[in-house]
């Protein structure tokens, strides 16, 4: 049995409709790998390859209950005592911010300021040169524990927590639409920080970062 | 989710690099191990679409990889060992859906397990593309655009090339094979 157009085609057709292919036995390794291709082909086109609000809900469900399950289970006596979640570097210490912020949501207290203050005994940590930075278009950055994204008026330059105020994930800035869009469950936000997305309520504004210019370098307060 | 399990998780250590978070034994420190998971659903499952091409498999084979790392793995763990944990057991997942398609080893491509995900609209996806097309003569180039970034059908493929749909289908064929042996032999 030789691969062959039509039969390639046909795999290449379920890709481009989102179907499950055929599990069709392939007669060699260049078979699977024209159809490897193809796959990666299909996840380049424009908007593909992003889960389902659906999928996404379903899989939070099943992880809850499988982690369950886990630390139900007896565990071997060589295990330290103290199983405790250490989450470490500058990702760890974005999900605390987010944290922090889900917490006021949870709580009912107001929603976050824009002048919140989100590091305390924190440094001033240089991290673009304002010449690097377009008018109006937001430039993502990582300092330390803070990702944030930072967008020039003129002379002013402003930061914006890029952590989103919905379940912690790390904002994306689309220019084609030119908002913040969270990659985990679709929320969006204008540039200003706004939520413009609405869920169950109404997720709190992006929290502001403390920003300064020192020399030409744009320097963010962070830890 | 009672709200006063999620106060005081946010705790910054003096040096402002570890984030002590409460014991997994007690109900918020699964939830954190719980949202830990969650956080790289997205990406798992872009790396995975990356490479099957499709919504049912990569749904399928991204609740097995979370299913097999969860009862797979300590729950005092980093992030980022949580993090190339998943790519690991993601890289084996797509190994074994492959042999069913061919039954022997092929390997994954490429893969750099300790890369963090930034989840995106696949940008990695498209990059790799670029540079694989840019290497391919122009007609495989051609009939690669349309079909899969441009969502043509054949025959929509047939008419802006000026082929029959039986041609288009012949260049196809010979543009994957062809880039699929180059992807093999770069990485």
């Amino acid at each position: 049995m030789n691969d062959d157009p039509e039969q390639l085609d046909q795999h290449v057709e379920d890709l481009l409709q989102d179907r499950r292919p055929e599990r069709t036995p392939l007669p060699d390794a260049a078979a699977l790998r024209a159809r490897q291709t193809a796959a990666m082909l299909r996840a380049a086109k424009p908007g593909a390859g992003l889960p389902s609000k659906e999928f996404l809900e379903r899989m939070q469900g099943s992880i809850h209950e499988w982690v369950g399950e886990q630390s139900a289970r007896p565990q071997p006596a060589a295990r330290p005592s103290r199983r405790s979640l250490l989450l470490t570097g500058a990702a760890g210490i974005a999900a605390g911010l987010a944290a922090a912020v889900g917490i006021d949501r949870l709580s009912k207290s107001p929603a976050p300021t824009a002048n919140q203050q989100l590091v305390e005994n924190g440094s001033w940590k240089a991290v673009k040169a304002v010449a690097e930075l377009p008018e109006a278009t937001p430039v993502a950055f990582r300092a330390g524990a803070i990702e944030g994204f930072l967008i020039r008026h003129g002379q002013e330059v402003k930061g914006l927590s890029a952590v989103c105020t919905h379940m912690g994930c790390i904002l994306n800035y689309s220019k084609f639409r030119d908002q913040f869009e969270c990659p985990c469950h679709g929320a969006t936000f204008k540039k200003n920080g706004q939520a413009t997305d609405q869920y169950d309520t109404p997720l709190p504004t992006l929290p502001s970062l403390e920003v300064r210019i020192q020399h030409g370098q744009v320097e963010v307060y962070t830890v | 989710m009672p709200e006063d399990h999620r106060t005081g998780t946010a705790a910054f250590a003096s040096s402002g690099t570890v984030v002590a978070l409460p014991q997994a034994d007690t109900a918020q420190g699964q939830d954190h191990l719980t949202w830990a998971y969650q956080t790289h659903v997205t990406a798992i499952y872009q790396y995975i679409y990356g490479r099957v091409g499709n919504r049912p498999d990569a749904e399928d084979l991204t609740a097995q990889v979370f299913m097999k790392a969860i009862s797979g793995m300590r729950s005092d763990v980093s992030v980022p060992e949580l993090r190339s944990w998943l790519y690991r057991v993601a890289q084996t997942t797509l190994a074994d859906h492959w042999r069913e398609y061919y039954a022997e080893d092929t390997g994954e491509l490429d893969d750099d397990v300790t890369r963090p995900p930034a989840p995106r609209e696949n940008p990695e996806a498209v990059l790799r593309v670029d540079s694989l097309l840019a290497t391919l003569p122009e007609s495989y180039r051609r009939v690669l655009e349309l079909r899969f970034l441009r969502g043509y059908s054949v025959r929509e493929t047939a008419q802006e090339l000026n082929l029959s749909e039986t041609n288009v289908k012949v260049l196809q064929f010979r543009a994957l094979n062809r880039a699929g042996r180059d992807r093999w032999r770069t990485t």
